[in-house]
């Protein structure tokens, strides 16, 4: 009972969105003005063909009025009609029903030309940027890529209730979420850092809060997500596994409008709207109250023990700003800037008060984030390229700081001792990029550009200093950097060739200098889809990435200490191939979707540590702990989706073998990856119950990942006396033997509306299965009776260790 | 109403308390011996407090092979602790796992040799055993040579002082407490790694009680006859003070910016190696404070102040150090407690034997006597 009432007041609730109402004011303008208007206040994109609109002007007057209800009013006596897919309002023709495409064999079927981002820029007028993924899988050559959009982010009950990139893609099949609760994100058994994520084309290196907990995008300025896990386009390189292109919205040009949301650990507020006749502003804080929370407990604990006062204080924020200025409809430009971190302040004070001859304290302080600053222009050159351009600079940071000053009073003298303690880790990174959209025909898109990559790494710079009294006895001041150059060009043409064959065919190229050694390399990509008839495609792809820096981490959970570092060296840059082959079906009415997708995948070079690392020398010889081999990672995803109508949502499985084989690691031997997990199903279900409320709920189930489990001991060498005690010790067992039991967990979100926001409920771990997401080396108390004496007894035991029970939490967003 | 209401917030209360002092409990007891990994761990609370364990028997095969512990110092008998492996889980085989039927050979420079050889510098040592129950296991090492002690300065300072003689019926009744730097020069004979160990004996004019070095051993020159002799006629005592392990930088040298952060010092530790000064010379950096000087005498007698310190030098094969670090890794480091706790990849123990049981180590030493007579002297006099 006590551990649910603690529990209780450290939840931390949920916040998520939901769709804008509009507010919109025209008489006879452009149909394109009007939908940038729109597309501004909810982040509907419109999507239509290249003659629909000619010439047409809209007049409509809305006043917080339903999205669906301003398109009816537009639409009314025209032939268009529309359908609100996602994140996207497509607009047609409206047409008698289709009888003969399906079932007319000895014809060609007619295939529907692909209504992409092509003829979307094109006809808007206005430079705006789109993700490329707004046409359905049958209609694209890309495999394994989606457009996540803001509403799929919201339909996914998360731990806490907060809404989470991050988790929501690992509901896609072929991506597992390492430990439960912490960071990781693992995509057809790569690793963590694998996985690019940029914000408005820029890097973030950080990307968790919380030591894993929480992801660092605020998911209510977020617009849309491209994300890319099997084919690869050529714009994306660096990174082995997976690609994730953030977009943020940008301000309402009409009236100024945002959000508050306040829950028991953490809140947020939004705001954006315009700054004059063709400026708009978007701000976003999240910031997390655990701090303000562990007050009054910590003030129990200090009551509970005066003579040791201890100090604690964590926190996370991050803040985004943006502010767009449309010089003209061909060119708008924006500067930004996201600023994310954590803090954990602790520390303790021994008060002179109870203890006369020691006292003194000890603080211990770590900061660790993200700092994205940039400007971008979007440019259209002519009707037919337009380009983006950024400057920006991203620094990641860590620093943490020891201060320890302690007094002893013996014999009238009073002593000091007083030790500091300073680490640094931090890259800082200015890019300069330009990419183009150049419409070759109205069948050929060719995506080209390049960039050049500053690098400045500081794996580590650690200051030491001792004093006694007023001398200092010892210091220390090592620093460890490395500056590098980093060169990227790239081109891929997105090519209809017929009707029924589209190819996406490119090439990126890249240079890495460091340290007087030039790495390089070329990764070509290629993805063929052929249509067989209107509802089915099958495609394949082959794609081929290089990664030139990676994350050291001691531990499974995002901790400031983790390092990122370049390839330097004996190391080789990190490369990895993969060839796919997938099905892909969607219904008449696209309310369907199926796709199957098989993929092998070989990695080589890949850096990891070796066996008993930490008996390597850490200073200066970090490389010494390492050691490189190759993976290997095959399998099946299978998406069953429903994307319209009342109840929505999609079934997930994936098959997959993983494993890795380094030469100084499990004795050189193969074995399989801590996330081989052979068996992952996801279902994810939207059920739109009326205006007002929404039900979601999320099912995910997996094989357990792999662990070492060490089964024998040995009696531990003392030598006469070591200098400490020495226990009985672990033998040495082959690494990952033993897998954990299935993992299940039923997650559970009501959102319901009111006048002026929204309320969230949610329920994490919905049925309280409590998943094993470690073994422990335990013991268990035996409590023997016998006549006059009790007796305890220890027996050692392996300990599945249950972590996350059932979490209720609720939160309320109020709009404005 | 009211009463309930009174109730519920007594239970609260309660819970709170209750719940912070279980996880000062675990915290403290159970799993994280350092406070930094706690407060780390703090982030926590609400998991480690709902959290539940479920025993169980992982079902892996797995066979007990032999164990093999032995240091060899130079120029003493070479002794070999033969013993086997066990379950986690098997208690009966934690409390008894010597092996009876065990044949081990003494192989030195490719050459058998019986058990009165004594090894000398640079000998290269194999082990062998051989169990009809447990199977093989053989190691080899080669002893180091031993390095000397070269150039020994230090520095007293004393911090207080107390004197009762000045009515003349003691020569001398007086305390003196100070602290002492010593610095003491290592001459690293060659470029490839060589790895050390320093400790640190103090001795006494007058045993009165086990001298215990910073290390915990007990000085060989401790005789309890001696000490009872003394113990009514109390005449001098030498404490050789606390030794101040951060104030050398190469006793935290195995300890990384993971571990830093998590720890903090190295507390007791002073096994080093050569890499920052391989092939060269440097000056280790002893500091001790609080080291104390007590005397009483009737009679002007100045071997009573024949006291200081005895400085070794070890250098140490890798499996010693090796070994050292593991330990310090697994009980002092992070990575041992969060290993346990399913947060990071479990430390199994370094070995240098074939079975991946048990370390063959070997040493060779050098001793340097730090005699403080004429510091106590000058000091008296004054």
């Amino acid at each position: 009972m006590r551990h649910i009432a603690i529990l209780i007041l450290l939840l931390i609730l949920p916040f998520a969105s939901f769709a804008q109402n509009v507010t919109i004011k025209a008489v006879n303008q452009p149909a394109a003005v009007v939908f940038r208007s729109i597309l501004e206040q909810t982040g509907k994109n419109f999507v239509y063909s290249s003659d629909l609109l000619k010439n047409m002007t809209i007049t409509v007057n809305a006043n917080k009025q339903p999205l669906k209800k301003v398109l009816s009013n537009i639409f009314k006596n025209t032939d268009i009609e529309y359908t609100i897919k996602g994140n996207n309002v497509i607009l047609k023709k409206k047409k008698e029903k289709r009888k003969n495409i399906t079932v007319a064999p000895a014809t060609p079927p007619k295939i529907k030309t692909a209504i992409t981002t092509i003829d979307t820029v094109k006809m808007l007028d206005e430079i705006i940027v789109l993700s490329r993924l707004e046409a359905p899988a049958v209609e694209t050559s890309e495999m394994g890529a989606r457009k996540i959009t803001v509403e799929e982010l919201s339909n996914v009950p998360m731990v806490f209730g907060e809404s989470d990139v991050i988790k929501a893609l690992q509901m896609q099949p072929g991506v597992s979420d390492g430990t439960e609760g912490m960071a990781g994100m693992h995509v057809h058994g790569g690793n963590s850092d694998e996985n690019l994520f940029s914000l408005d084309n820029v890097p973030l290196y950080q990307v968790n809060h919380f030591l894993g907990l929480f992801s660092a995008f605020n998911t209510d300025i977020i617009r849309y997500i491209d994300f890319f896990k099997t084919s690869v386009p050529a714009k994306y390189d660096g990174r082995l596994s997976s690609f994730m292109d953030v977009r943020l919205r940008n301000g309402y040009t009409k009236g100024h409008h945002g959000s508050a949301k306040l829950g028991l650990t953490s809140g947020a507020f939004n705001i954006s709207g315009p700054m004059g006749k063709n400026t708009t502003y978007l701000a976003g804080l999240r910031r997390s109250w655990y701090d303000v929370l562990s007050i009054p407990i910590l003030a129990i604990a200090n009551s509970q023990h005066e003579e040791e006062k201890i100090r604690f204080r964590y926190a996370f924020m991050d803040f985004n700003a943006k502010v767009t200025h449309r010089f003209s409809s061909k060119m708008t430009g924006f500067i930004s800037g996201y600023y994310g971190n954590d803090l954990l302040k602790t520390g303790t004070e021994d008060s002179k008060q109870y203890s006369t001859n020691w006292y003194g304290f000890d603080k211990f302080d770590l900061t660790w984030g993200n700092l994205v600053v940039q400007a971008g222009l979007n440019y259209r050159i002519n009707p037919k390229l337009s380009g983006e351009f950024t400057a920006a600079y991203t620094r990641y940071f860590s620093n943490m700081k020891y201060k320890s000053i302690y007094n002893e009073d013996s014999n009238d003298i009073t002593t000091t001792t007083q030790i500091r303690n300073k680490t640094d880790n931090n890259i800082n990174d200015w890019i300069f990029r330009g990419d183009f959209d150049w419409t070759l025909s109205d069948n050929s898109q060719v995506r080209f550009g390049a960039n050049y990559i500053r690098h400045s790494f500081l794996p580590e710079r650690t200051k030491k200093e001792y004093r006694f009294n007023d001398e200092t006895i010892s210091s220390r001041d090592s620093t460890t950097s490395y500056g590098g150059n980093e060169l990227n060009a790239y081109i891929e043409d997105d090519w209809q060739i017929s009707g029924r064959f589209r190819a996406n065919a490119g090439l990126h190229g890249s240079l890495f200098y460091l340290q007087g050694k030039t790495h390089g390399g070329i990764s070509p990509r290629l993805s063929l889809s052929f249509r067989l008839n209107n509802n089915f495609t099958v495609k394949g792809a082959y794609t081929h990435t290089i990664q030139y820096v990676h994350q050291l981490a001691m531990t499974y959970l995002s901790l400031p200490t983790d390092q990122w570092i370049p390839i330097t060296g004996k190391f080789k840059p990190q490369t990895a191939d993969k060839v796919a082959l997938g099905g892909y079906w969607q219904s008449d009415n696209e309310a369907f979707a199926v796709s199957v997708e098989g993929y092998l995948k070989r990695i080589h070079n890949l850096v990891d540590y070796r066996d008993e690392y930490y008996l390597k020398p850490p200073l200066d010889f970090w490389e010494a702990r390492l050691t490189s081999g190759k993976g290997s990672a095959r399998g099946v995803d299978v998406m069953i989706e429903k994307k319209t109508g009342k109840l929505t949502g999609h079934i997930g499985y994936s098959l997959a073998w993983v494993d890795r084989q380094f030469k100084d690691k499990n004795g050189g031997l193969p074995y399989p990856a801590r996330f081989d997990n052979r068996h992952t199903i996801n279902v994810v279900v939207n059920w739109n119950v009326n205006d007002k409320v929404t039900l979601n709920a999320a099912w995910t189930g997996h094989s357990g990942n792999r662990y070492t489990l060490l089964p024998q001991m040995w009696e531990g060498a003392e030598f006469g006396q070591l200098y400490n005690s020495v226990d009985d010790v672990p033998l040495k067992a082959k690494v990952n033997n033993y897998q954990l039991p299935f993992y299940h967990r039923l997650d559970l979100a009501c959102n319901v509306k009111n006048k002026h926001g929204f309320w969230t409920f949610s329920l994490y771990n919905a049925y309280n299965h409590m998943n094993t997401v470690a073994v422990v080396r335990g013991e268990k108390e035996v409590v023997k009776y016998k006549p006059g004496e009790i007796i305890h007894t220890y027996q050692p035991r392996f300990q599945k260790l249950k972590l996350i029970p059932i979490i209720p939490s609720i939160s309320y967003t109020w709009q404005f | 109403m009211n009463h309930l209401v009174k109730q519920f917030i007594m239970t609260i209360k309660t819970s709170v308390k209750n719940s912070i002092i279980d996880l000062n409990i675990f915290l403290k007891n159970n799993l994280l011996k350092n406070l930094i990994l706690r407060y780390i761990f703090s982030l926590f609370i609400p998991f480690i407090l709902t959290g539940c364990y479920e025993s169980f028997t992982p079902d892996i095969e797995t066979e007990p092979v032999l164990c093999l512990n032995c240091l060899i110092t130079a120029g003493e008998p070479i002794k070999v602790d033969v013993t086997h492996t066990w379950l986690y889980t098997d208690m009966a085989g934690a409390e008894n796992h010597s092996v009876k039927d065990a044949v081990i050979r003494v192989i030195v420079n490719d050459e058998e040799k019986d058990s009165e050889y004594l090894p000398k510098d640079g000998d290269r040592i194999r082990i062998e055993a051989d169990s009809p129950t447990y199977g093989h296991a053989e190691a080899e090492v080669t002893v180091p040579h031993a390095v000397p002690i070269q150039n020994v300065r230090w520095t007293p300072v004393i911090t207080s002082t107390w004197r009762d003689d000045r009515d003349g019926y003691w020569a001398v009744n007086a305390q003196y407490y100070f602290n002492i730097n010593i610095e003491m020069e290592i001459n690293d004979p060659d470029v490839k790694e060589n790895y050390y160990r320093f400790s640190a004996l103090s001795f006494n004019s007058t045993p009165s009680e086990p001298d215990i070095d910073d290390t915990g051993i007990i000085t060989e020159n401790y005789d309890e006859d001696d000490a009872f002799l003394s113990s009514g006629y109390w005449k001098s005592d030498f404490y050789m003070g606390s030794m101040e392990y951060d104030a050398e930088p190469l006793f935290s040298e195995h300890i990384g910016v993971f571990e830093s952060v998590m720890i903090g010092d190295a507390y007791g530790f002073t096994f080093f190696t050569d890499r920052q000064f391989s092939g060269s010379k440097y000056p280790l950096h002893l500091n001790y404070t609080d080291a104390s000087y007590f005397i009483t005498m009737k009679e002007w007698d100045p071997e009573l102040m024949d006291c200081g310190y005895l400085l070794t030098l070890h250098s140490i094969s890798k499996s010693y150090y090796d070994w050292a670090n593991y330990n310090w890794q697994k009980e002092d480091g992070p990575l041992g407690d969060m290993g346990d706790l399913g947060l990071a990849e479990p430390m199994w123990a370094y070995s240098n034997v074939s079975t991946g049981a048990g370390v063959v180590a070997a040493q060779s030493y050098t001793t340097y006597t730090l005699n403080l007579r004429e510091f106590f002297e000058s000091i008296i006099k004054d």
